[in-house]
């Protein structure tokens, strides 16, 4: 089904990550959930199609999609598979830092990975700084020409096989936040481990790994824009990043309520009648939908005013909040209205009811969320 | 606690405790994770004589009291609900049936069988794609002679393939709709009756759930339960029976749940300090301590009625209706706290998140809680 508020470019993109998702996603999405892994075909579909780089601007070659455009293909990857779609969220999450910071010598290289099809990765979270993202423990030292980097980074996003990413470290343990830097690293740097692999209650086929950077040495010119500057820099890209997040919860939840009102048709209720027809499943419905559209619009909202170059961070995070807490309200009432056969894997909704939850935690809490919103409400 | 409970429930209770500590915590995430029904579990059970606990000393029971068996359950869900599921699809669903609309025969021979753990019960009454006698596969009983002759399939039928007697549910008079169902009780034994497949869930993974398929089984007419056509009224109040036990399941799972982000979010560090002095964490935990505290009442209320002989219809479908939403929220709420930690699949909280869901959804598409209360304020 097209949205035809949108304009007739971005319909077009819509249709093609639908087809996209209906083609290459459903048909195994149970699958890569019980393996906690993707086919690797699916990432040369994804290059064909010029999905995989939706971010990267047109002069560095990528398809330079607005973000109401990337917004619409997370959408329907979501809708597909949440794991699928943080996946390739990653090329844009740490495409982000670059657009905002990066050198055009920088975009050059890390664009070009993207490009090429490599995968990028965006490692922030360390066992000791999750929300607290200013403890970091990673520490960047210069020796003449290079950053020598050690330390350790956790639930890192596809950094088991990405090709190149961001990642923060402390330039100057004793300024705290203010110390955060942020530094591209590719991934075939010696010192760069993966360590342990994470098995995860849900997204389970997205890759979750521990990272160890032993002595890395990068050249100078990897520092991703000032000394110091990593903290904001990490700010405005979650700023960029969330929205698009809240895309992929908007599409978990429109799965989550198309699977239940499919069974609300069809499955009969001991009178011979479809339980759709009870006011008690059907006002739920009614609920279900009224949220994932709300969120939907919360979404383009934020988007719009990103787009339109204006403040967005307060309308991003309550994008964000909003639509990953629907998402995960509207995969739970799916399970529930589906019974003992929405609680077996016959169903595809307890997968999604496991995949929302993590909606809700990454890429800022919710509560980290609401820290944003109540921050701008009450200091403005 | 301040619910008076009385010397013998409080005995019952921590015996409960340790069992489940010592007996059933040390396995619970490897039978979460194989899905293998736990037998020597079940054997242990037996000896304690959980099985048939709330059963009359006639048929082997211990007479111990509805009340008892709700803190059983509870206990037994702290550290595994998958367990706790298997006693309650046995005791709350199966042996009351029988105990409640048995002839004395049938309790000889059956409930005595259950009671004393050399049958595990299951109550075989969801059928696919459709509710009960509504759809394409629906088990069918026909009268011959002296037998009842059923045939059709039965899915998500918790205990399925390890049980040794069902309570099915077959239709023996089609032109009836629902009022043409009856209840039956058949030997895991019989000819005819087969595991059409295992089912894999979400969770309470252990608590085997299968398809079975009747394939001209028969039944000797001496092993109708009750009335021809009394078969959503047994349902109904076995499943209301039942409502009370998952009331008992949710409070032991959120309960267990609570207590790991309370130690969680005394160790976690960030910004200084422990998460759990941050007001927005100690609010989702005063939430969840304040639900399951009043969902612990109403189940130790209702259960109290039922022991009694009182009615408990509607209690049991207000714990229904409460539990499923508090249930929920505190699993969320728990692993919002833990953050990736929690979502971790090696890590307790996540099995939590996926056990309270199957404690707190439908039995069945004819259990409509709302509908319930409503209509006992409405009679």
């Amino acid at each position: 089904m097209v949205d035809m508020s949108l304009s007739p470019e971005q319909q077009k993109v819509q249709q093609l990550a639908q087809e996209f998702t209906a083609k290459y996603i459903i048909p195994v999405d149970r699958e890569w959930d019980e393996k906690g892994e993707f086919h690797e075909f699916i990432l040369e579909e994804v290059k064909k199609a010029g999905l995989n780089c939706m971010a990267v601007p047109k002069e560095y070659g990528g398809p330079g999609y607005s973000s109401v455009m990337q917004s619409l293909v997370a959408e329907q990857w979501g809708y597909g598979c949440a794991a699928f779609a943080t996946t390739l969220g990653g090329n844009g999450l740490s495409s982000y830092p670059l657009a905002i910071a990066g050198t055009d010598e920088q975009k050059k290289l890390y664009y070009g990975r993207l490009v090429n099809g490599g995968m990028g990765g965006f490692a922030l979270t360390e066992p000791g700084a999750g929300s607290d993202a200013g403890s970091c423990s990673t520490i960047a030292k210069l020796d003449g020409e290079e950053w020598v980097i050690n330390g350790t980074k956790c639930f890192a996003t596809t950094c088991g096989y990405t090709d190149i990413m961001v990642v923060f470290a402390s330039t100057d343990p004793s300024k705290g936040v203010k110390g955060l830097s942020a530094f591209i690293i590719e991934k075939e740097r010696a010192g760069v481990i993966v360590g342990a692999v994470e098995h995860k209650m849900g997204i389970r086929s997205s890759n979750t790994v521990e990272l160890i950077l032993k002595n890395v040495r990068i050249p100078k010119t990897h520092l991703l824009g000032k000394e110091g500057e990593g903290m904001k820099l990490a700010m405005k890209t979650l700023d960029m990043a969330r929205p698009i997040v809240a895309s992929l919860a908007v599409g978990v939840a429109q799965r989550a309520l198309d699977e239940a009102v499919k069974f609300a048709k069809e499955y009969l209720d001991v009178n011979g009648k479809p339980i759709g027809k009870h006011q008690a499943i059907a006002f739920k419905l009614a609920d279900m939908a009224t949220q994932v559209e709300a969120a939907r619009q919360l979404v383009r909202n934020a988007l719009r005013l990103k787009d339109a170059g204006v403040p967005y961070t307060k309308e991003a995070a309550m994008a964000k909040t909003f639509a990953t807490d629907a998402a995960m309200r509207v995969a739970a009432d799916a399970v529930e209205i589906m019974g003992q056969y929405g609680y077996s894997k016959d169903a595809i909704v307890e997968k999604l009811m496991r995949d929302a939850k993590v909606t809700q935690i990454y890429e800022g809490t919710n509560q980290v969320q609401r820290i944003v919103i109540s921050g701008i409400l009450l200091n403005s | 606690m301040s619910y008076p409970l009385t010397e013998e429930q409080q005995l019952i209770q921590q015996n409960a405790k340790e069992f489940a500590l010592e007996c059933v915590e040390p396995a619970a995430a490897e039978i979460d994770h194989t899905a293998a029904h736990p037998a020597d579990i079940v054997k242990k059970m037996i000896e304690q004589d959980f099985l048939g606990i709330f059963m009359p000393s006639e048929f082997g029971g211990a007479e111990a009291g509805y009340l008892s068996y709700a803190l059983i359950i509870e206990e037994l869900s702290r550290v595994s609900g998958a367990v706790a599921a298997i006693l309650m699809n046995h005791a709350s669903l199966a042996a009351y049936s029988i105990n409640r609309w048995g002839s004395a025969e049938q309790k000889t021979t059956y409930l005595s069988a259950l009671c004393q753990g050399e049958k595990l019960g299951a109550f075989a009454l969801n059928e696919p794609g459709a509710a009960l006698g509504a759809g394409e596969h629906k088990v069918a009983a026909v009268k011959d002679g002296d037998t009842y002759v059923l045939k059709g399939r039965k899915c998500y039928v918790a205990n399925g393939g390890v049980a040794g007697v069902y309570i099915v549910f077959a239709q023996t008079n089609p032109e009836a709709g629902a009022k043409g169902i009856s209840a039956f009780i058949v030997d895991g034994q019989s000819d005819g009756l087969s595991i059409a497949r295992i089912i894999n869930k979400m969770g309470l993974r252990g608590c085997q759930s299968a398809e079975l398929v009747f394939d001209n089984v028969k039944v000797p007419v001496a092993n109708l339960l009750g009335a021809e056509g009394a078969g959503l009224a047994i349902a109904a109040e076995a499943l209301a029976a039942t409502s009370i036990a998952e009331g008992g399941m949710v409070v032991g799972i959120a309960q267990a749940a609570m207590e790991d982000a309370v130690k969680y979010g005394k160790q976690r560090i960030q910004f200084g300090r422990p998460i759990a002095s941050f007001p927005a964490i100690q609010t989702m935990l005063a939430e969840m301590a304040t639900n399951i505290h009043m969902l612990r009442l109403a189940v130790y209320d209702a259960a109290t009625l039922l022991e009694n002989g009182e009615p408990f219809a509607a209690e049991a479908a207000m714990i229904k209706l409460f539990a499923a939403r508090i249930g929920q929220s505190a699993l969320i709420d728990v692993i919002q706290i833990e953050g990736g930690y929690g979502y971790s699949q090696e890590m307790v909280a996540s099995r939590l998140y996926r056990d309270i869901k199957g404690a707190v959804i439908k039995n069945s598409s004819i259990d409509f809680p709302e509908k319930i209360i409503a209509g006992n304020l409405l009679a």
